[in-house]
């Protein structure tokens, strides 16, 4: 029955020494050099938070050592009382009819690295490109900006506003169960550098991108956070898999970054594998279940009338039930840190 | 506004040497239909965004029959598909293994089988930067109907900051430049600026494909790039619809998509069925990813080429709500009620997951997103293709298999309102895109001429009359078939179903009181007709559709009318 299993579609668990991508906006300046080993919470940029566009004329010919291009950071200039303005320091975004546009600004944040690892691209004014050491866990979205903490478990069942304190501040929690706007804005409040979180509404998606607005503009900037979302927008129990995965690295140093979405783990943990014949339903009567692979079930008329393929799944819970491939999932098995 | 035609070698075959679909296609050449040769089978795949669509096709007593064929998720394994089909196939009818093989086989010498093959490409983002509003918004409509996803801007209304933070935000895989031809007055002095910001963003983002449409210097862009990858374009059109709209359309649309794109596929097997069935074609194909709208008719000439219009609409795919007003056009046609959030997340799960949750009302919110998005394809798609009648409307993609057969044709009668006759079918085993695939035309018709039947699921005749009074007896049906005949009174305002099977074929003579629109006006009208799943469909309802504003009665009524055409969304 293994080559049957290949009808159900494969979701990756872990992706080894990922590439993560780190979004800069022209402007940002990079810190860190290509080839550099970084840690967790090293700073590799200084992010305006207001970038703003000026133009300011060529320099004199030879004050430039060669002709800069698009992206190069420019030191500014001061001004000479009847000759020349003074030019602040920015980056070059083009060069036209005599006179250079830079992008600029004021009240530089930082951009820390979200978890050990080496700089391996910087594309200036877009990204910078991180190999990092250890695995990561697939999740589908990051809600906010790239953190790092000590990973922290709520039990199952709990209620996190009030099992979040300011205890847990710089940690990364994960919420299992029911989590709602209310709840992540206190986790913010408290300090929490970030939340892990099963599924999150489409509203408290766009509470949350509204408050970080909110925080955005205004004055005083808080520490960054951010949501990493390991399933989609309907509430869902973390699938076995993940779960053991989240255990096995309780207490130590995670990441987290949306390009692509990831919990970035330690490198010299060891992680627990699913067997791979295990399935989870993910729709339908059992969503939540957990299985055994037995073998394709045939075509079957689901209730409202559509015909699917179904598989055979034998439940942890004893029964044996023909479930729509659709409704399937199963976590593929890589050879991250094994 | 030229449309994107296909001659029978226009561009629409114009596929490279080396591409998957061409060099995967030896069966049907091998033994074309028709051929001395008996035997024969090959394998079709259609490899969608959402769905894995597989079938065999195999030659049975001289001709081409579709043997067996399903759908799965999209992650799942081509081979483990073909496994599944041969296993059912052998298990089923041992014989016609042998029939189709011309030998005595286990089965498994079917994995071996040539392949057809047909895959979407997912809509990619193009980044347009045009100097004024007016060529920004020619661009971004040539764009989004060549399936590309946009985000554009303009120097005149946007600074050259945005613009490099709009062009090179994740996700964006190609920069189209652009300015009238000739240059507007406001243009001329921006032209230069523009190449060079569009060299400052390629710079940032080395490998970008970058597009030239109209006067752009590429001497800025060559200044500051290596080995720059730009492609000359024609500049947009004056107006929508004008002949270089379409040039510029067809460029960026062949940009986007390789040959073995299953939507321009689509487009070659819809000339193909214009030309065979010497009918004029609508494809309506809706996928997770996108959306397109073909017409095919052959020469009104009579001659032997046929006329190919396609336009994409990237908006218009399935779950796709993030326009103004789509998440309420679903609410609109959903008939179990559902608050907007919960709505909300349930269609962001299902575009997230396109296979799941089909049970129960999982597949009738399926029915109001797929009638949502159609919806949004005519809106998209009817001022460059027009919405003129045609003689068989063809569902198309994995939108429509997520419906029963008669809960389709409803879809289709409820949002394509236009008085006449039409044939409705859908393309039940995605055959239409690996068909497509075969370069060769008369091959490629061949294939479709001996597959006929099988291609194609038939759902039935829809007719819609338009003028008249709502709730009175409006006339009466005669409808003669080699079964007999049968009369049915006919009133306004209603969906009328008559009984007719898949394959059976009739006239129905129509005695209106008054005399409505049904392409011509006049009273009595002799339509031939032909059976489906859900028969002869007599749509005496408005057109456009009205329903009623409060959303119970709106609900109480759709779903009246669903109830007859899906028995079993109650089950």
């Amino acid at each position: 029955m293994t080559g049957t299993l290949d009808l159900v579609p494969p979701r990756a668990l872990l992706v080894p020494r990922p590439r993560v991508r780190l979004e800069l906006q022209p402007g940002d300046r990079v810190i860190a050099e290509i080839g550099d080993a970084v840690h967790a919470g090293d700073v590799l940029a200084e992010r305006i938070r207001d970038p703003r566009l000026v133009e300011v004329v060529l320099p004199r010919h030879g004050a430039d050592q060669g002709i800069p291009l698009p992206g190069t950071w420019l030191p500014g200039e001061h001004a000479r009382p009847g000759r020349r303005p003074g030019t602040p320091p920015g980056e070059l975004l083009f060069e036209h009819g005599g006179r250079r546009r830079l992008a600029t600004g004021s009240h530089p944040d930082h951009l820390s690295a979200p978890a050990d690892g080496r700089l391996v691209e910087v594309h200036p004014g877009v990204a910078l490109v991180l190999e990092i050491d250890g695995p990561g866990l697939v999740a589908t979205e990051l809600l906010g900006e790239p953190h790092a903490g000590r990973l922290v478990l709520l039990p199952e069942g709990s209620d996190p506003h009030l099992a979040l304190d300011v205890a847990l501040a710089g940690a990364v929690v994960v919420m299992p169960g029911r989590v709602d706007a209310e709840a992540i804005t206190r986790a913010r409040a408290m300090g929490i550098h970030g939340v892990v979180v099963g599924s999150l509404a489409e509203r408290d998606r766009r509470d949350l991108a509204a408050s970080a607005a909110r925080q955005q503009a205004g004055p005083h900037h808080l520490a960054s956070f951010g949501v990493l979302v390991l399933g989609g927008y309907l509430r869902r129990a973390f699938p076995s898999a993940v779960q053991a995965v989240l255990e096995a690295v309780s207490g130590a140093l995670v990441g987290t970054v949306g390009d692509p979405p990831l919990l970035l783990l330690p490198a010299d943990r060891l992680l627990p594998f699913p067997e791979p014949d295990r399935v989870v339903v993910r729709g339908g009567q059992a969503a939540g279940s957990e299985g055994r692979w037995l073998g394709p079930g045939g075509p079957r008329r689901l209730r409202g009338g559509v015909v699917v393929e179904t598989g055979l799944v034998a439940l942890d819970d004893g029964r044996t039930l023909p479930i729509a491939i659709g409704d399937l999932e199963r976590f593929s098995v890589g050879a991250a840190n094994r | 506004m030229s449309r994107a035609e296909a001659e029978p070698a226009g561009p629409l075959d114009d596929r490279g040497p080396d591409s998957p679909g061409a060099a995967s296609l030896p069966s049907p050449s091998v033994t074309p239909a028709g051929a001395a040769d008996p035997h024969g089978a090959f394998v079709t795949l259609d490899q969608g965004t959402a769905t894995l669509a597989g079938a065999i096709v195999g030659r049975v007593d001289g001709r081409w029959r579709l043997l067996a064929a399903t759908a799965l998720p999209a992650g799942s394994d081509r081979d483990a598909l073909t496994r599944l089909l041969v296993d059912r196939l052998r298990a089923a009818d041992p014989d016609l293994v042998e029939a189709a093989l011309g030998r005595p086989g286990g089965g498994h010498e079917l994995l071996d089988l040539p392949r057809l093959m047909a895959r979407s490409v997912p809509a990619a983002t193009l980044a347009v930067i045009a100097a004024t509003e007016r060529t920004r918004a020619l661009l971004e409509e040539a764009a989004a109907g060549a399936g590309w996803n946009v985000v554009a801007g303009s120097a005149e209304r946007t600074d050259p900051l945005e613009l490099t933070r709009m062009a090179t935000r994740p996700g964006v895989a190609a920069l189209l430049v652009g300015v009238a031809d000739p240059p507007d007055s406001d243009e001329r002095d921006l032209a230069a600026e523009l190449a060079v910001a569009a060299a400052g963003i390629a710079a940032r983002r080395p490998g970008m494909r970058i597009f030239l449409a109209g006067p752009i210097p590429e001497a800025p862009l060559l200044d500051i790039l290596r080995d720059p990858d730009l492609v000359r374009l024609a500049a947009p059109a004056r107006a929508p619809g004008e002949p270089a709209a379409s040039d510029l359309r067809m460029a960026l649309a062949d940009a986007r998509r390789g040959p073995t794109d299953s939507r321009r596929a689509i487009a070659a097997a819809a000339g193909s069925l214009a030309r065979v069935l010497g009918l004029r074609v609508e494809i309506l194909e809706i996928g997770v990813a996108g959306a397109t709208r073909i017409l095919a008719s052959p020469r009104p000439d009579g001659g032997s080429g046929v006329r190919v219009e396609v336009l994409e609409a990237p908006e218009a795919a399935l779950f796709r709500v993030s326009s103004p007003g789509a998440i309420d056009r679903v609410d609109y046609w959903f008939t179990q009620g559902l608050d907007r959030a919960r709505l909300r997340d349930r269609l962001a799960e299902l575009a997230m997951a396109p296979w799941s949750d089909l049970e129960g009302d999982g597949a009738l919110l399926r029915g109001a997103a797929l009638r949502a998005a159609l919806e949004r394809l005519l809106v998209a798609t009817v001022p460059v293709l027009g919405d003129g009648s045609v003689d068989l409307v063809i569902g198309a993609g994995g939108a429509w298999s997520a419906v029963p057969g008669p809960a389709a044709a409803h879809v289709i009668a409820d949002v394509i309102r236009r008085p006449g006759a039409m044939q409705i079918a859908i393309d039940h085993a995605r055959l239409l895109g690996p068909i497509g695939t075969i370069d060769d035309d008369a091959e490629r018709d061949a294939l479709v001429a001996d597959l006929a039947e099988d291609l194609l699921l038939r759902l039935g005749t829809v007719v819609t009359p338009r003028g008249m009074r709502p709730n009175r007896l409006a006339g009466q049906l005669a409808l003669t078939t080699s079964g007999g005949r049968s009369e049915v009174d006919l009133v306004a305002g209603g969906l009328t179903l008559v009984d007719l099977p898949p394959g059976a074929r009739g006239t129905a003579e129509l005695s209106f009181r008054g005399t409505p629109d049904l392409g011509p006006r006049g009273r009595r009208f002799q339509i031939p007709v032909t059976g489906g799943l859900a028969g002869l469909l007599l749509d005496l309802r408005d057109i456009p559709l009205r329903l009623p504003e409060r959303p119970d009665r709106r609900r109480e009524l759709l779903g009246t009318w669903e109830a007859a055409l899906w028995p079993e969304r109650d089950a």
